[in-house]
């Protein structure tokens, strides 16, 4: 859930430029072009705590791909190749074969990682198991900036931690890890 | 009777030429040298006068502008050289300077977006921007105007496009032909232009001419293009954002 509404989101001045919506021919404009549309998409999920977009949803209704008051919409195609430089830079990851749904990560996970483990180790959870549920949705973690994450994000940051040598996830009956838990080493 | 002239007239008329012509010289030097003490009077006035207003010549760019009509009336360039006399006492050498580098900065990291192209307007409020931070100077477009002069000795690099109201300023080599600027003319109230545009009265061009002279300005970045609208328009970054708010 959004917390803050879009319309508070300062759009750069490209989202009111008509062009920016069709698919530019000449390489230096398209590679600024494609470059900005990156930016916005992740200034945008930032901003309004997003993590997931449903591309057909997205080109239908968000008003991030559907500029209402210019008529102008991004396509399909375009859409999709915008996405594709964000999963090569590592900001994006597919969730389905068609490549319509995916994590759009504006913090990496290892970046939300680190995060955990300092909300850990500055609360005394060093050497305690916490539940993964208690991270993104317990009492002690609403005013950090994970509360509310996706829960696929968390694991998939509590995964380098545990890469790292920093925690260690124990799995419980959930194969999504909805119920599992951490503990974090110091 | 013609009266017979003698060698002692011949004599008398060379002498008083010799004497003619000394006396005018030295009226010439006697002028000359009170020409160049009232032009080194007006120098010293000039330079206490610049010394006194320095800050006043540094702030306010109309008095900038004057003071730079002056000084060229009688000669002085104070942009001439930055370790000029001129140029230490007011630091105006450095202002000019300074902008130059600005411009430089700000046409080098809008290039992607409007192929090199921007009004001076909106260059105008970029160099602003970029210099509130600690300078509280105002930058006029005389300003600009003289500090891309200036950026000119570098080579063909900069150069200023009068359009119909708006000046460009192109910071990329190449020429822009009649075809060019005439296409941006037509854009200057919108920021874009149609093919339908430019084959209609008054201009009256052939398709294949409107085409062409797209796809060259396509092909230097300088326009982007909506396949959005009813017609294709071609977008001028520079002047479709030069009517655009600034934030």
């Amino acid at each position: 859930m959004a917390s803050q509404s879009s319309s508070e989101f300062e759009w750069p001045v490209l989202y009111n430029y008509p062009p920016f919506y069709t698919l530019q021919t000449n390489l230096d404009t398209r590679a600024k072009q494609i470059d900005a549309w990156c930016n916005l998409i992740l200034n945008y999920f930032k901003y309004n705590k997003l993590y997931v977009l449903d591309l057909t949803e997205a080109l239908a209704s968000s008003p991030l791909f559907v500029n209402s008051q210019l008529n102008r919409i991004l396509s399909r195609e375009t859409a999709s190749l915008i996405l594709n430089t964000l999963d090569s830079r590592g900001n994006l990851e597919w969730q389905d074969k068609e490549k319509d749904r995916c994590l759009v990560m504006w913090r990496t996970p290892k970046e939300w990682g680190a995060l955990i483990y300092q909300w850990a180790s500055d609360n005394a959870f060093i050497n305690t198991v916490c539940t993964v549920y208690e991270l993104h949705s317990g009492d002690d973690t609403i005013n950090e900036e994970f509360y509310g994450l996706e829960l696929i994000m968390v694991v998939k940051a509590l995964q380098t931690l545990q890469n790292d040598g920093k925690a260690q996830i124990i799995q419980r009956s959930n194969p999504d890890m909805s119920d599992a838990g951490v503990k974090f080493f110091g | 009777m013609a009266r017979r002239r003698g060698l002692g007239a011949i004599n008398k008329e060379k002498l008083e030429k010799a004497k003619y012509g000394e006396k005018g010289a030295e009226i010439a030097d006697v002028e000359m040298s009170h020409v160049s003490t009232q032009i080194e009077s007006f120098r010293s006035y000039l330079e206490t006068f610049a010394a006194k207003h320095k800050n006043e010549i540094k702030k306010n760019p109309e008095f900038r502008a004057q003071f730079q009509q002056m000084c060229a009336r009688i000669g002085v360039d104070p942009l001439a050289s930055s370790k000029g006399f001129w140029a230490s006492l007011l630091g105006v050498g450095d202002f000019y300077f300074e902008v130059g580098i600005q411009i430089i900065e700000i046409c080098l990291a809008t290039r992607d977006l409007n192929g090199g192209l921007i009004t001076l307007e909106d260059l105008r409020k970029r160099v602003i921007a970029s210099r509130s931070k600690t300078q509280q100077q105002d930058v006029s477009l005389d300003d600009l105007t003289r500090a891309i002069k200036k950026l000119s000795i570098l080579g063909n690099g900069f150069k200023i496009i009068p359009l119909g109201g708006k000046k460009l300023v192109q910071s990329v080599p190449g020429e822009l032909n009649m075809d060019h600027t005439t296409t941006m003319q037509q854009a200057e109230a919108t920021g874009y232009t149609t093919i339908s545009t430019l084959t209609a009265p008054p201009l009256n061009w052939t398709t294949e001419r409107a085409s062409h002279v797209m796809e060259h300005l396509i092909k230097e970045g300088m326009v982007w293009v909506d396949q959005q609208a009813p017609q294709t328009r071609y977008y001028f970054p520079s002047l479709f954002f030069d009517l655009q708010p600034v934030k």
